[in-house]
């Protein structure tokens, strides 16, 4: 193997969560976190940019958002201004939620449990035949991607667009560190997005269907519509938490059955374990590795002190196995485990908007492929490559005993 | 048992009422709605559950 610098250098207090071989197996990372450098700083960078990894701390930081915003300074990926609701802090904030929390609250996420089972039981039906697939490819990114054009009522034929743009500001394909050609990739995917949604909000405004995005563009925030820039800031967002981020999570989760049949078998044998399965599969992987705040009011935490305007990495995966709080399984899967108070869909006000979504679509998902695929493993000599900050694995060919299709037995 | 509930917390990881259903339920926004001022003895165990599963403390309960 090439030498690598440590991810977690204790002496110089630096750290870099971004380093590809932290996203294959960010336990040591966290724990070295933890322990070592409980606030760290991004390697390579001056000074000021925090990186905070305990659960009680990143706790606080979630909850104090007076004091670590997730303002738009916080994080610059190619917006012009807040995207809506996540940058955009109390008391703000909330009228944007009161809009948006119903339209993706539990029960309106229910109504959508059987066409989202229809849809699993399709996409399993076009490789489940074959003895092989490649998950990510074919289940982990069509997926959630269809539910989310099927609830925003955007084009199927647009998705590659959608896809490209995503993955150019989470992932953007320049060499590693070349922090300048990422942001040139994300400015500019960012103009292209801003002029597709000009589109989308004029079609709406004139003619309006049963759609989410219909709903927001003539939705009463305070006794006033959204305007068209703010409906803008709203679906920049959507475009990347709705498309990115149950892909990397089931990316996360069918790569750690596969590797741990035992856990497999029991969820075959138990489909009532799934959803305590789902909670330690979000806990334990986190795959979205951090939130990014920035420091509003001076604060000391472990005898650094955090000035107004200094950036903070919340690496919520650190905080999710933090033995403090769960223990000593904190890094294994234990599916009865009592007490499972995560934060992989953030936590204070900015929890994630799409997390009954998430929820349902990761149980639904689980169910149905160990029912209808009780046995996979990773394809022999696969090399499973994960992407840093939010954890999708680019290939994930698995192989397992070929089955019948649903759509074939009903005919 | 009683459950003595923080409104202000509550943030809507629906947590609770995931889990223990008869004692909690969601509003529109999927923020907590407590069932009962005074827990019946048969659901104790869920209201625990329910209350120790919240990510953000909201939900504690007394004996």
């Amino acid at each position: 193997m090439s030498y690598s610098p440590p991810a977690v250098n204790p002496e110089t207090r630096e750290a870099n969560p971004y380093r590809p071989d932290v996203a294959a197996d960010p336990l040591a990372f966290y724990e070295q976190l933890r322990t070592r450098c409980p606030v760290a700083n991004m390697e390579g960078v001056p000074s000021g940019t925090h990186i905070i990894s305990r659960y009680e701390d990143v706790k606080f930081a979630l909850r104090h958002p007076e004091i670590f915003s997730s303002d738009v300074v916080a994080v610059d990926i190619g917006q012009d201004r807040p995207l809506i609701p996540l940058q955009i802090d109390p008391p703000d904030h909330a009228k944007y939620r009161r809009l948006m929390d119903p339209q993706l609250g539990p029960k309106e996420v229910a109504y959508l449990e059987e066409s989202t089972r229809a849809l699993v039981n399709e996409i399993i039906d076009g490789f489940i035949g074959r003895g092989s697939c490649d998950f990510h490819a074919e289940l982990s990114v069509p997926f959630p991607c269809t539910v989310f054009l099927q609830l925003t009522g955007l084009p199927l034929d647009d998705l590659d667009q959608f896809l490209t743009w995503k993955d150019n500001i989470i992932r953007p394909d320049v060499p590693f560190g070349d922090a300048e050609a990422a942001q040139q990739v994300r400015y500019s995917t960012g103009r292209a997005m801003y002029e597709y949604f000009e589109g989308v909000i004029e079609d709406r405004l004139s003619n309006p269907g049963d759609d989410v995005i219909s709903r927001f563009v003539h939705g009463d925030i305070e006794g006033r519509t959204l305007t068209r820039e703010e409906i803008a800031d709203v679906l920049y967002l959507f475009i990347l938490g709705g498309l990115d981020t149950v892909t990397s999570t089931l990316d996360c989760s069918i790569a750690y059955l596969a590797q741990h049949p035992s856990h497999r078998r029991a969820l075959v044998e138990d489909p009532s374990l799934v959803p305590a399965a789902v909670e330690e599969l979000l806990r334990l992987h986190t795959p979205v590795m951090q939130v990014m705040r920035v420091v509003k009011q001076e604060h000391e935490m472990h005898g650094v002190r955090m000035m107004p305007g200094d950036h903070v990495i919340v690496m919520l995966g650190a905080a999710d196995t933090d033995p403090d709080e769960f223990g000593e399984t904190a890094d294994d899967l234990h599916l009865g485990r009592e007490t499972n108070r995560h934060f992989a869909f953030g936590g204070g006000p900015h929890r994630c908007l799409g997390s009954h979504l998430a929820r349902l679509e990761l149980r639904v998902a689980l169910e149905e492929l160990h029912r209808r695929i009780p046995d996979y493993a990773i394809a022999e000599g696969a090399e499973l490559s994960y992407s840093p900050g939010i954890r999708e694995i680019a290939s994930l060919p698995l192989v397992f005993e070929p089955g019948p299709t649903l759509a074939g037995a009903a005919s | 048992m009683r459950i003595r509930f923080d409104a202000s917390a509550c943030v809507g990881h629906g947590r609770c009422y995931a889990l223990a259903p008869e004692v909690y339920d969601a509003d529109d926004l999927g923020h907590c709605l407590v069932r009962f001022d005074v827990v019946p003895p048969e659901l104790e165990d869920q209201a625990r559950v329910g209350a120790h599963n919240c990510p953000e403390a909201a939900l504690t309960v007394e004996p």
